[in-house]
Order: structure tokens, then sequence, then C-alpha cells
């Protein structure tokens, strides 16, 4: 499997040799080789567990490797064992991470200037003018449209990514910068933004900057990518030019079989009956926003960061209470701002970040799949043993990856502790399942599990309703799409007439007729 | 009808379940020194003190083992009681105050007010209960933290006690009160049964009940509780009553076995009883504060002590040991924790 790394020094800016990283009993890489070549945009694809993560933390020396292997990065070489975070800085290689790392209530220069010594006056207080000089000179050797006076969290999330990045590059004249490895930087950026971000990289790759690219997303990667290395199961699956290479043989590459996931949604008949009426709902960013769920439906939202689509759902399910308007399940009124009154009317909420709202990290995973439903098990005392059968049963249901059914949810990855949140909730045979963002940052296998197990509800009668912002995730999933922009709904489309355009112009339009 | 069907997929499960042990696996050696460090080293104490010959005389004999345990009888109580809250993350560092309220009310009620033994024990406990209402009310309800409004009621309550007794201390306590703290049941001092049922009880009641799931829920992830429905307020409500109650069933119990009581009698128990389960959840199930732990943990600096005194230690060594025992055993979980979620990775 390993590869020669004879490639000229001048031809190739970092190379991976023969690089393994054994964890106590588990092997998250296995004798992995490739080389990254100078000005090239490379892609680093692979599911969760793939062992890409683990790749990336020992290029940043957060990790070592395993004796025998070794990294190159221009002309410093270093054993894989011996990488440290100082080691990877020295050599040029340099990290955007998914969270950037920002300091909202600072200035674009101070952000800049984080890690380096900030210009000093004689007297040796900060030389503010000179610093914001300085900053602007690199933000326009980047092609970063913003005043360096202007604070961190007034840019837009394009800009900020921008910003981390031209921190990282900072003067490439004088530093040395072999590699710039980003992190799914366009995972939580709204469509608009994403190409605006892939421009800005497209050039700095044109001007020689050698980068790798994470990301899930499989279009970015068909349409930037000069490169792409594949992990599976902590081995080297392929590195090769985009040359030939489409969606389905990428998803081949990552998932080892083909799974068609990407598919459009045929248009079907919808059952009339009417689950969820919401009524000109109010509340926080949300404007007067009204439509009906019907029965095994599923209907999606698209808008912008911003548009207020978390709010609304969290208003639906009660978190928040309403200004105005109500929520009719069923045909009874849901009591304003109640969760347990939403949830016993048949309502589900799979929120958006897992860690924050929906995980128990440290209780077992049977635990976890419980706890929407704990009376089912109180019967006189609570019944242990029904609760880890049902566990087990889930476990096969929903093909959960997990070391037993005790253990601790923070043990499964990602993709899999996703599951756990969804098979918790369809548990409990919903009327109208809310789902925010339900495979954010989930790998291409897991997701088709997932899009299976909406569908299977939507089957069973469960209306659905799906925020997302992955467009592909959108249209393979919904009836119907309804667009929010500026809290407001703006649009909506079934059937045929939902089309990425559709979605794309306006739900970017929207945005701008409004302002 | 579920019978049938769930031996079928518990199977299947379970095959899945194997499996997938087999490729992870894990580092089984250093998780059991983890797990049982500290029943070893409690083990370990034991063993010396048993054979060190400056010990060894007084230290295995029966008489001073039973005395320990119905010494620690009191504390095992009081850290069972601040361990209930802090399942969901809650302190109660009210408890060594309310344990003095509830022996005050309790002497009082008997000595002076002539009331019957029984409504003595019921009016301390349901004191204890009532205080952990108030913390509950203003801890849950306007979720005020808790440190400072235990630590705040805790100083309240220990002027209460100064006004109630007068500066004095209560004598004259009924003598059937007084056997049930000094006498034995089948060789075994009643205040040890005492805690034994209560220790089983706390246990059932954190393991074998909705309430003691949606408690360690909440301690696990609060925000995600609520998003599955769960009473979370109400949850910490209850669990500062039952801390209050279980309070004032160990002032009662004071009581019992000292005969008197007086402003301030209870407030040493405070630090050693977090102490206590603060060791204890570095034991057993590493990270949880478990019934089993916080048993470990009270013995643990007890055995300890009570070695150290027989051996002619000062009276300095007890706070010592106590106060070191917090330090080392937040330190210890803290270190314990990052390990755990790092390899997790």
């Amino acid at each position: 499997m390993t590869q020669p790394l004879l490639g000229a020094p001048a031809r190739c800016a970092v190379a991976v040799e023969s690089v393994s990283k054994t964890f106590p009993g588990m092997r998250a890489l296995d004798d992995v080789s490739f080389e990254i070549g100078r000005g090239s945009f490379h892609a680093l694809l692979g599911g969760n567990g793939s062992g890409k993560s683990t790749l990336i933390k020992i290029l940043a020396g957060v990790y070592q490797g395993d004796a025998g292997g070794s990294i190159r990065s221009g002309k410093e070489v270093v054993a894989a064992e011996a990488i440290t975070p100082s080691w990877a800085s020295r050599a040029g290689i340099r990290f955007v991470h998914q969270d950037l790392g920002l300091f909202g209530p600072m200035t674009v220069a101070e952000n800049l200037f984080a890690g380096r010594p900030y210009p000093r006056t004689r007297a040796g207080s900060i030389d503010w003018p000179a610093m914001h000089r300085e900053a602007r000179r690199v933000l326009d050797a980047h092609g970063v449209e913003v005043s360096s006076r202007r604070l961190m969290s007034d840019l837009r999330p394009a800009e900020q990514t921008l910003v981390a990045i031209a921190r990282c590059l900072f003067d490439v004249g004088s530093e040395s910068v072999e590699l710039l490895v980003l992190d799914e930087p366009t995972s939580r950026l709204p469509p608009a933004e994403v190409d605006e971000l892939l421009e800005s990289l497209d050039r700095y790759v044109a001007a020689g900057q050698s980068i790798l690219y994470v990301s899930h997303r499989l279009n970015e990667i068909l349409e930037h990518a000069d490169v792409v290395t594949v992990l599976r199961d902590g081995k080297h699956i392929a590195t090769r030019g985009m040359q030939g290479l489409d969606r389905a043989a990428l998803t081949t590459m990552i998932v080892g079989a083909e799974r068609d996931i990407a598919r459009k949604r045929e248009p079907r008949p919808i059952d009339p009956t009417v689950v969820m009426t919401v009524e000109s709902l109010s509340s926080g960013p949300v404007r007067e926003v009204g439509f009906d769920l019907h029965r095994g439906e599923v209907v999606g939202i698209a808008g912008l960061v911003g548009s207020g689509r978390t709010h609304l759902v969290e208003t639906i399910f009660g978190v928040h209470r309403p200004v105005e308007g109500q929520v009719v399940v069923n045909d009874r009124r849901l009591r304003p701002g109640s969760i347990e009154g939403a949830i016993a009317a048949g309502l589900a909420y799979v929120p958006e970040d897992r860690a924050a709202h929906s995980a128990f990290r440290d209780l077992g995973l049977d635990m976890n799949l419980s706890a929407a439903d704990l009376k089912r098990y109180r019967r006189g005392w609570f019944r242990r043993g029904a609760e880890v059968a049902d566990g087990v049963a889930d476990i096969a249901r929903f093909a959960i990856r997990t070391p037993g059914v005790r253990a601790p949810l923070a043990q499964l990855s990602g993709g899999n502790q996703q599951k756990a949140v969804l098979a918790r909730w369809l548990r409990r045979r919903p009327d109208v399942l809310l789902l925010d963002e339900p495979t954010q940052g989930v790998d291409v296998g897991a997701r088709a599990e997932i899009y299976a197990q909406i569908e299977e509800a939507g089957r069973r009668g469960s209306a659905v309703l799906l925020v997302t912002s992955d467009l592909d995730e959108l249209l393979h999933l919904s009836d119907r799409v309804l667009v929010m922009a500026r809290g407001r709904l703006v649009d909506s489309a079934a059937g045929d007439a939902i089309t990425r355009d559709w979605v794309a112009t306006r739900m970017f339009a929207a945005n701008q007729e409004e302002s | 009808m579920s019978t049938q069907t769930e031996p079928v997929a518990r199977e299947a499960g379970d095959q899945v379940a194997a499996r997938r042990n087999e490729r992870i696996g894990g580092p089984r050696m250093l998780e059991l020194l983890e797990r049982y460090g500290l029943v070893i080293l409690l083990i370990l104490v034991a063993l010396f003190f048993t054979f060190w010959s400056h010990t060894s005389g007084v230290f295995p004999t029966s008489a001073n083992l039973r005395n320990v345990a119905a010494n620690e009888s009191i504390l095992v109580i009081v850290a069972l009681a601040a361990m209930v809250p802090m399942v969901a993350e809650r302190f109660d560092l009210s408890v060594g105050a309310i344990v003095a309220t509830s022996a005050i009310t309790t002497a009082k009620m008997l000595t002076a007010w002539n009331f019957p033994v029984v409504a003595g024990i019921v009016g301390g406990i349901l004191v204890g209960a009532v205080i952990g209402l108030v913390n509950g009310v203003i801890i849950a309800h306007y979720n005020a933290n808790s440190l400072v409004i235990t630590l705040g009621m805790s100083t309240l309550l220990a002027g209460v006690g100064s006004y109630l007794t007068g500066n004095n201390t209560l004598l004259g306590v009924p003598q059937s009160l007084l056997n049930f703290g000094n006498l034995s049941w089948l060789g075994i001092p009643r205040p040890v049964w005492l805690f034994v049922i209560v220790a089983l009880i706390v246990a059932f009641v954190l393991g074998g009940t909705v309430f003691g799931r949606r408690l360690l829920a909440t301690g696990s992830n609060e925000s995600a509780a609520r998003l599955v429905g769960m009473p979370v307020s109400r949850t910490i409500l209850i669990a500062l009553v039952i801390s209050g109650a279980l309070s004032g069933l160990a002032g009662v119990l004071l009581l019992a076995r000292t005969g008197s009581a007086a402003a301030g009698v209870g407030s040493g128990y405070t630090l050693p009883a977090v102490a206590a389960i603060f060791l204890g959840s570095t034991t057993i199930r590493p990270g949880r504060f478990t019934v089993i732990g916080t048993l470990v943990g009270v013995f643990f600096v007890a055995i300890s002590v009570n070695g150290l005194t027989l051996a002619g230690a000062q009276d300095w060594v007890e706070p010592v040991f106590n106060g070191g025992a917090v330090v080392v055993a937040v330190a210890a979980a803290a270190i314990l924790a990052k390990k755990r979620l790092g390899s997790a990775r």
C-alpha cells in the first residue's frame, strides 16, 4: 500500500509516509501514505471514524503517530512519533478549525494580531494606527474586503472564516506557509456564502497556496478540488485527481458500497389530514408564521442563518412562549411555552446542537434512548430490564454502532450519537417530528441511514418539519419546501416546483427584498 | 405479547454488542484500577492498622470497629443527604446547619414542650424537610446559585439555633431515644442499622425510580433533560427536600447518640460530607455520585483517622485529613474526567 515518496520537494508541499496511529484496542490509522502537491486544492474525505480527524491531529502535533511513519513539510522531516505542535508550526502547517477561534467582541485587527506581538509605540503602549495599517495590508493581500475596525461578531460567517484564514496566512511573503488545513469550513455557512469562501480559496490556490480541505459536502469538492484523498476505517483508499469522478463514485469510495442518497424525492400524493397548524406565530425574530402540516408529509424549511428557522421550531416545541399566535396539534391548542405539553400532544424535537441540547454523554446508550419516555418503564418501580431490552432492539433497528448497550454515549461516533437521539423520539411514534439540522457533522453512511429512518417515520404517519442548510438534504427529503427570511415565510413550493435553483434564489432574493 | 419478541431482539442485539466489544475493547487494567483504587486503598489502610504494632492491639477489635461504624452513622446520613442534590449538580452546604437545627428542635420539643418521643422525631425530620423546601424553591424555581443560597441558609440557621437554645446546651432527652442511639440489635449498633436502611432507600430512589433517572439526566445535561420533557425544576426541588429531610434525620440521630443539643453542633458535618461524596465519585463508577462510593468515601477517612488517633496522633490530624481529602478528591475527579473525555475521542 505504501507509495514511494520520490516526488521532487519542489512539487510536493507535505508528504505523509506510512503513518499509523493505534489507540488502546483500536487502530485509528493504518499505514497511511500520500502527498499533497504544491499549489493544489487537496480534499480529504472519509466518514466518521475513518481516521480523518486523527490524521489532522497528527499533522497539528496534537497526537503523535506510531513509530515507523514520518511527515515531511517543505524541507523539514519528522518521525511520526516525535511530532509536536511547535514542529508543525515551524514546518509551516497552519490550521483553521471548525470552531474558528475568533474573539467576537474584538475588532478584526485585534483578531488578526491574536498570538502575535502587537505593534508598540516608543512609550510601550499599543500603536493602534500601525496595527490597523498592518491589518489593512494583510486583509488586502488576501482579498478580504472588511474594515479592520469592525467587530468580529458583526461580520457575516464567510467573512469571519476569511479573517481566520488571513490570520493563519498573515504575511505570505515573510512566513513560509507550506499547507493550510481547513476543517469543515463551510459547515456553518449559508449557501450563498459558501461560494464566496470557495472562490477565495480558489484564488489562494491559483497564487500557489496548498490547501488540505476537509468536508462532508461532496458538491464543493467536486467543483473545487484538484486532488482527493479518501480514508475509510483508518486505511488509505485512494489519492487521485478529480477527473472522471462524480458524486456517486466519491460516495462509493467513502462508504465502500454504492448508496443512492442524492436523488430528489418523487412527487407523491399527500394524506389531506392536517396534523399540526401553526397560526400567525410571532416570537423573538419569528414574525407571523403560519402553515399546515399533513400526515406523513415532510416539509423542509429553507433559509439563511439568522432567518429565524431554529427559533420557529423551538417556539413550536414550547421552548419559547410566543408573543402572538398559537400551535394546534390534532385539533387541540398547545399550551404556550410548555415543552411537556408539546411532547404530550405528540411532538418530538431533535435540536441542532447535540452536545448542548440532546446528548447525555456520560449516561449509557440505553438511558439516552429511553430519556423521552421514562414513564413507560414505571410499573411499581423502574423496570431496568425492559429498558435495556428496548435499547438492544433499537441498536439493531437503527444500526447503531456501539461498544455495548450500556456504553456511555460519549464512546459512540457523532453519527451514531445522532441516530440514538432520533431513535429516542421515534420510540414515541410522534405525530410531528421537528428536526433541526439532523445530519450536521454526520458522515455519508450514517446520513443515508438517518434519511431512511426519517422516511420510515413519514410512512408510519409522522409529519416531519425539517430545518436544514444542506440543499441536497432538503431536496432529497422534502415533499414541500417553505422559504423563510427575516423571520417570515416568504415562499413555498411542492413537488417538481422544488429545484435547487428555486430554493437558492428565493432564499437569497427574499433576504434582499426585505432589506 | 412483548415478552415473546424481546428475547429474540436481545439476542440479536447482544451479538451486535459483542462484536463491537471485540473491536473496540478498552484499557481494562487501568480502568479496573481507577474503579477500585479507593476500595483497595481502604483495605490496605485497614490491613496496615490491623498489623502495625502501634495499633494492632485496639484497631482490629470488634468494639473499636463497632464504635467507628456507630460514630460515622451520622456522617453517612449527612453525606447521603448532600449527595442527592449533587447528582443534579446542586450543592447543599446547609446539611450541617440542618443537623443542628433539627437536633435542637427535637430536643426542645421533648424537653421543654413535653411532646411524645415519636412526635419529636417526626418534628425534627419535618423541620429539615421544610428548610430543604425553602432551599429548593429558591434554587430550582428561580435558578439561583445553590452554593451561595445554601451557604447563606447555613449561616441563617446558625443564628436561629442560638436563639432557640439561648446559647445553652439542651439536656434531659428521654431514655428511649438515648437507647436507640447507643444500644445494639444482633450485636450491631442501632445507628448502623439506620444508616444501612437509609443507604438502601437512597440507592433505590436513585437507581430504581423515574425521579432518580431524572436527577441523573439533569446532572448529565440539564438543557437536554428539559428538551425531552423532564420536569427539571421540580426534580431539583424534590432533591433538596430529600436532602433536608435526611439531614433532619441525622440531627435526631445526633441527639439520640449524645443526649444533648446546642447551637452549632452540626456545622462540622458539612465539609466531611462533601469530602466523602467527592471521594466517592472517584471510585466504583468514576465521575458519578453513588451511594456505595459515598460509603467508601466516609469510611476511608474514618478508618484512616481512627487508626492515626489510636497511634497517638494529635487533634489537628482529623481536620487536616478531611480538608486534604476534599482537595485531593476533587482534583482527582477533575483529572480522571479530563482523561475519560480525552480518551473517548
